[in-house]
Order: C-alpha cells, then sequence, then structure tokens
C-alpha cells in the first residue's frame, strides 16, 4: 500500500529549488523521511529557495518512475488553477527571508500576503472554490501558520475547524503523533472527540517542505477513522533534481495554482 | 463592555456562544479552569456567529488592522479582517516572525515573556483592533497595544470572546454599565468565563 493512498495532495510551484530526495514509503500511512547526506543543488528560479518552515525535519525521497513523472508534468499543464490570475498576485505577496531559522534557508514568510487584504482574500477563495462541494466537514489546521488560514476557509465551506497542535497545548484529552525532525523528534496532538469516524478532512498548512508535519496530522485524522481528502499549503517547496522533481507518490497537493508536485 | 450590555443583550447567539466553551479544570496547573474555545470552533454555526459579532462591530469604525495574539488570536482574526478589508497581523512569541521586529516584554506570575511584531506590518496612524481568546491579567493584550502605539497606529479596540469581569470600569465600587476597559483601551468581550457544571 503507498504511503498516503487515497489522499490527494496536490502541490503548487510557487518557488522553485533543485534538490535530491530519497523517499521511503512506510507501512500503514506514515512517511517517514531520512535526510540525505549528499550537497545539494540548487537551480534558482525567480525567487528560488529551500526554505523550510519544517527546517528541523528528515527527507528522504523515492523518484516515482517516468511515466508517473509525465504523467504528473501533463496534468499540471492541463490544470486550469495554473492559469487563473489570482496566483501572481499571492505570489508576489510572499516575502522570502534569507538565513531565517538558520543559515542557507530562504524562508517563505506568508505574514506579507496577510497585509494585502485582496491577496490574502484571494489566497482563501481558491481553496473555497475548490472545496466548497466535496462534502468536507473538517478543517484541520496545523499550528500555528495553520491557524490562520484553516478556519476562514471553515468557515466558509460549513466545516468544524480542528486546531493541530506542538504538545502540551491543548488543554483536554489529545492522541499524539511523533513525526521525525533532522535531529530527533517532535509530536503533534489533537483532542480527542474533535472528529468522529467517517468524518471527510482537510489539513491545512502555510507550507509544505517534506512533508513530515502533513504526514502526522493525516496520521492522527486517519487513526480516528477519518478520511483525509486532501491536503492544501499555500506554499509548496518543489525539489527538483536536474530538472526532475520529487513527486509524494501517488498523490496530489492542493495549493495555490492547483499544480501537482512535478518531476522531470 | 460585554455584549450583553450593548444592544446585543436580547441576542440568543451571545447564550450558544457560552455555552460552547468546555471548561477544563486544573489546566495548565492545579486551580485554574482553563476555558477551551476548541469546542467552540467545532461548531459551525456558533463559531460563526462569533465572528460575525465582531465583525458587525468593527465593520463601520474604519479598522485597518486586526492584530491577531499568537496562537489562538491566530483562530478568530483573520476571519474578522477578511471580512472588514483590513490586513491580519500576527503578534507572535520570540523568534517566530522571521523578519525585522520589534518586541515588547510583559509580565507573568513568575518571570517575563515577549510579544514581537513585523517592522513595517503597520503604519502610522493606522486604527487597530487586537484580537484574542481570552483576558486575565492583561498582560499579552497590554503589550499588544504597547507594539501597535509604539509604531503610531490607534488601537480603537481590543476584543476577546471571554473576559473576566474584573475589566469592567468601576466608579466608586459600582460597575459602571458597558465600560470595560484594558490600560485605558475599550474592551469588547462577549462572555464571562464558564464554571465547571456540576
Amino acid at each position: 500500500m503507498n504511503a498516503l493512498t487515497g489522499n490527494s495532495l496536490k502541490i503548487s510551484r510557487v518557488n522553485i529549488v533543485s534538490k535530491k530526495f530519497q523517499r521511503h514509503s512506510h507501512s500503514g500511512n506514515s512517511v517517514t523521511l531520512k535526510s540525505p547526506n549528499t550537497s545539494v543543488n540548487f537551480q534558482p528560479i525567480r525567487a528560488a529557495i529551500t526554505g523550510a518552515a519544517d527546517s528541523g525535519e528528515t527527507h528522504s525521497t523515492v523518484l516515482p518512475t517516468e511515466s508517473a513523472r509525465d504523467q504528473l508534468r501533463s496534468d499540471m499543464a492541463a490544470s486550469p488553477d495554473v492559469k487563473d490570475g489570482r496566483i501572481a498576485g499571492i505570489s508576489a505577496a510572499i516575502r522570502v527571508i534569507p538565513d531565517f531559522p538558520k543559515p542557507g534557508i530562504l524562508f517563505q514568510d506568508i505574514t506579507t500576503l496577510l497585509l494585502d487584504p485582496k491577496a490574502f482574500k484571494d489566497t482563501i477563495d481558491l481553496f473555497v472554490e475548490r472545496y466548497k462541494d466535496k462534502n468536507i466537514s473538517v478543517v484541520a489546521g496545523i499550528e500555528a501558520r495553520g491557524f490562520i488560514f484553516g478556519p476562514p476557509i471553515a468557515l466558509a465551506i460549513g466545516a468544524k475547524f480542528v486546531p493541530m497542535r506542538k504538545p502540551n497545548k491543548l488543554p483536554g484529552e489529545v492522541i499524539s503523533e511523533e513525526y521525525s525532525l533532522e535531529y530527533g523528534t517532535d509530536k503533534m496532538e489533537m483532542h480527542v472527540g474533535a472528529v468522529q469516524a467517517g468524518e471527510r478532512a482537510l489539513v491545512i498548512d502555510d507550507l509544505i517542505a517534506t512533508g513530515g508535519t502533513l504526514c502526522a496530522a493525516i496520521s492522527l485524522l486517519e487513526r480516528v477513522g477519518v478520511h483525509v481528502v486532501e491536503c492544501a499549503c499555500v506554499i509548496e517547496l518543489e525539489y527538483l533534481k536536474d530538472g526532475g522533481g520529487a513527486a509524494i507518490r501517488g498523490e496530489e497537493s492542493a495549493a495555490e495554482g492547483g499544480r501537482r508536485v512535478g518531476t522531470g | 463592555m460585554f455584549a450583553a450590555e450593548t444592544e446585543l443583550k436580547e441576542d440568543p447567539r451571545l447564550q450558544a456562544i457560552f455555552e460552547a466553551i468546555r471548561v477544563i479544570p486544573n489546566f495548565p496547573k492545579p486551580g485554574i479552569m482553563f476555558q477551551d474555545i476548541t469546542t467552540l470552533l467545532l461548531n459551525h454555526k456558533v463559531f460563526k456567529d462569533t465572528v460575525d459579532m465582531f465583525v458587525d462591530r468593527y465593520r463601520d469604525m474604519d479598522i485597518s488592522v486586526v492584530a491577531g495574539v499568537e496562537a489562538r488570536g491566530f483562530m478568530f482574526g483573520p476571519s474578522i479582517a477578511l471580512a472588514i478589508g483590513a490586513k491580519f497581523v500576527p503578534l507572535r512569541k520570540p523568534k517566530k516572525l522571521p523578519g525585522e521586529v520589534i518586541s515588547e516584554a510583559y509580565e507573568l506570575e513568575y518571570g517575563t515573556d515577549c510579544l514581537e511584531m513585523h517592522v513595517g506590518a503597520v503604519q502610522p496612524g493606522e486604527r487597530a483592533v487586537v484580537i484574542d481568546d481570552l483576558v486575565a491579567t492583561g498582560g499579552t493584550l497590554s503589550a499588544a497595544i504597547k507594539l501597535l502605539e509604539r509604531v503610531g497606529a490607534e488601537v480603537a479596540e481590543c476584543a476577546c470572546v471571554i473576559g473576566l469581569p474584573q475589566f469592567k470600569v468601576k466608579l466608586d465600587s459600582v460597575y459602571v454599565h458597558g465600560q470595560c476597559t484594558i490600560n485605558g483601551k475599550p474592551l469588547y468581550l462577549l462572555v464571562e468565563p464558564r464554571l465547571l457544571d456540576c
């Protein structure tokens, strides 16, 4: 069984980096990503970044087959979201901060997007348009920037909002999921009883880097019988290897533009 | 002021908002009755009503900045900002904001903490509302007010879903009807804290 089977993660390319990743899928629904030992090659495109909001996460990816990559590439080109004029405004509103939180990282700062009411509204509208007819009853937002985008989406599509938090923040009974960082591990928690078996959920964060936190969130929801319809992020760090990219095999990640993670 | 003290006194939404909050005793430490708003967020209608009450209040007050205090202020602030056409400014714990920041320290029961805001997020003369889920001692809200005032913004009001009654203004030991303030700024609260249902 593929990791994250049944979840679609359609990732849109806002900033592109070139990086080599190896990825393994584990049994069940968790994906552990191990850190590459090789030095990374970057092909900057526009404001090319490596920024990782989850910079502590380890990651490795197995590149998908040629045919999978071709399929992804043509799917991307065909996506109507790609041509949406709002995307350019959203992309332009995101600020890049070099060397944060540590040297070599180009941090994708969405706070400047939040200062632009039109761009912020467009961001939410794009997600709402995508999800409003998908019978989603749960929007799970990952602490803390997922708390900024998740609630407006939840309110607009008639869903509940569920915060996925760092340890010891939620006051009631919780379930926890551990996930790997570059050094060590971290934990994500969700309140017991927040969601019911059979509900359909969306997971939201501002940015996907390695996917570790999103995977932990998916695990938490699936453990209580929820169907994770899709993960959605404003920004995706697309990893290209000599023109190829690391696809999250079998999945699409939805973000602005709705473009899939392409390889090749 | 508490919403119940305004023309919203009979507003049925307030009772549902009050009842949607869950009380967790002895969190984060013994003796504290924690007001858990996550149960409110699970109830779409009540969550929407909560946001609507703030939006109704602020949409005609010429507010261009909604500043939300990390992290639960993030759950309410952005929706309000979007509805009234204002920008959303996150006020965060130290070292979370990636760009250049200004910081304001405030006191905790033991020690101090710090609230930060990005330089350039807010311009002088802008009118701001500060949002958090709950006000207890007022330390964080005071720090938030200071941050905004330091860059020349005017804090029109602070708003929280829940607030302790101590913020009501007393004049000669009598509560002045409809007035809550924090550091001289008006404070708008929807409900008082819940006690544990026995």
